[in-house]
């Protein structure tokens, strides 16, 4: 079963329109929503929670529909926004016993271990927080409630290299189990990269790209150049290309590589980087 | 439900004490000065705007964004508003109305049908401060219905300065406050329904 299905979904606001996105992350996996500040990754997840009010297109959740029983579907999923919205007067130890009355299957025990284990204080107000711990409780609140499929929007953005690292682990943790799955949204890409089977690229509302990363990985190549050895290239085994001040970088499909060059791996970052210039 | 009310308490238990002090104090003022029903009416108003304060720090913490994202109805985070204020408006009303008792009772004056009056006068007063309000906040955000609070205000001044003549008048005003108090405690009522009612229905449309 897939974890989540959206079909042609679109929604226009004045200023910007989601086109007609289409994505699929199978169960048991990581999908990265890779994209610039404004491309459309907040309003993709605030669509797929019903939060916003589609123009057309459907999502399916779990095998359910995202319009009907939506706040039931909610139960199994875990969210945490790119700003964790708990009340600055709450403590830990009070969200605890709100989330207790608000999802059915609230494991307390897991929130406490999360909470020891995060080193997040339990008595301590939110306010107080600094913003890498506001971003641990709520990844805590999220994955205490027997969550099947976490929507997370930059949850890693503001944490420091080491937080950043223990999230992640978190999160890898979390997929082995194969009925689990992550869709999560950010512009750190190396941090995708690291996590992520598959990845989508959105770029100014459109998806750019949704594929399996290591088939992205071995499908393609980058090639760096000057201008002279560019113009000996055929234009048609170039998939995307960028000037640099030292000539020039193409991305060329491995199996079709021209001999006497030399084809490096490509990143994802690269690879995202090249095709939204190629976009623009 | 009780996720949502639970947090509103503790909200409430960090931001409303100042309310509690204010109830306190203009009970004591009331008894002070006799007949000046603004001493009585302020704390059933001002705790009627619980709800609404409530509302502007979940807006400033985004907690109504975050509480989407949780197995709640938006007509659920509505009613958890409204449920959480008439739960205040009903202790305040009690507190007051025996605070009143207490008043009348001991300067000599006490009158059930005219202490009855007052008791459905501070009912419908302190529902109509927030039915006013919360619908504009609902639909606009708390910022922009602000203004709504302001017009409340006039209304409910204007109000308690009615009030305040009817119950002082002659026995003509009291026999007409007789015929026509049920009924407008049930449009008291029927207003606050109403209000409960337009505000889901304003903030399913709402996307925040």
């Amino acid at each position: 079963m897939n974890a989540l299905e959206i079909k042609n979904v679109s929604k226009s606001f004045s200023g910007f329109c989601l086109d007609n996105v289409s994505l699929t992350l199978p169960s048991g996996c990581i999908m990265g929503l890779i994209g610039e500040n404004g491309a459309g990754k907040s309003t993709t997840i605030k669509l797929i929670l019903d939060m916003l009010h589609k123009d057309s297109g459907s999502i399916t959740i779990l095998g359910n529909e995202n319009g009907k029983n939506i706040s039931l579907i909610k139960e199994d999923i875990g969210v945490v926004m790119d700003e964790v919205g708990i009340p600055e007067c709450l403590t830990a130890k009070q969200v605890g016993k709100v989330m207790k009355h608000t999802f059915r299957n609230w494991n307390e025990a897991e929130y406490t271990r999360l909470l020891q284990k995060l080193s997040l204080p339990d008595n301590k107000p939110f306010k107080d927080f600094s913003r890498g711990m506001k971003m641990k409780l709520g990844i805590t609140v999220a994955m205490s409630h027997g969550a099947k499929l976490l929507l997370l929007d930059e949850p890693t953005n503001g944490l420091d290299p080491v937080v950043r690292d223990e999230v992640i682990e978190m999160f890898y943790e979390f997929t082995r189990d194969e009925n689990h799955s992550i869709l999560i949204s950010s512009h750190i890409v190396s941090d995708l990269e690291r996590l992520c089977d598959y990845v989508a690229f959105l770029h100014k509302g459109k998806l750019l790209l949704c594929e399996e990363k290591d088939v992205l990985l071995s499908e393609y190549g980058i090639i760096h150049c000057t201008v002279e050895q560019l113009s000996e290239l055929d234009k048609n085994m170039i998939k995307y290309r960028k000037n640099t001040p030292y000539g020039a970088e193409v991305i060329v499909p491995r199996k079709n590589a021209p001999n006497g060059f030399k084809l490096s791996p490509i990143s994802i970052e690269e690879l995202f980087v090249f095709m939204v210039k190629e976009a623009r | 439900m009780k996720g949502l009310l639970l947090k509103d308490l503790y909200m409430m238990k960090k931001y409303c004490k100042s309310y509690l002090l204010i109830t306190v104090l203009f009970i004591a003022l009331s008894f002070a000065s006799n007949e000046n029903l603004f001493f009585v009416f302020y704390p059933c108003l001002l705790c009627g705007m619980i709800p609404v304060n409530l509302l502007g720090y979940d807006e400033r913490s985004r907690w109504l964004q975050y509480s989407e994202t949780m197995p709640y109805t938006k007509g659920q985070i509505v009613s958890g508003k409204y449920w959480i204020g008439l739960g205040t408006q009903v202790a305040v009303l009690l507190v007051t109305g025996f605070a009143q008792a207490i008043r009348m009772n001991i300067s000599g004056a006490f009158a059930l049908r005219k202490y009855l009056v007052l008791m459905m006068l501070l009912l419908v007063m302190s529902l109509l401060a927030s039915s006013i309000t919360l619908p504009f906040m609902f639909k606009l955000g708390v910022e922009k219905g602000r203004m709504a609070y302001y017009i409340m205000i006039g209304i409910v001044c204007a109000g308690s300065i009615i009030a305040s003549n009817l119950l002082s008048g002659g026995i003509q005003a009291e026999i007409k406050l007789n015929g026509i108090l049920p009924i407008i405690c049930l449009v008291g009522i029927g207003i606050y329904v109403l209000s409960w009612y337009l505000s889901i229905v304003f903030y399913k449309k709402r996307e925040i």
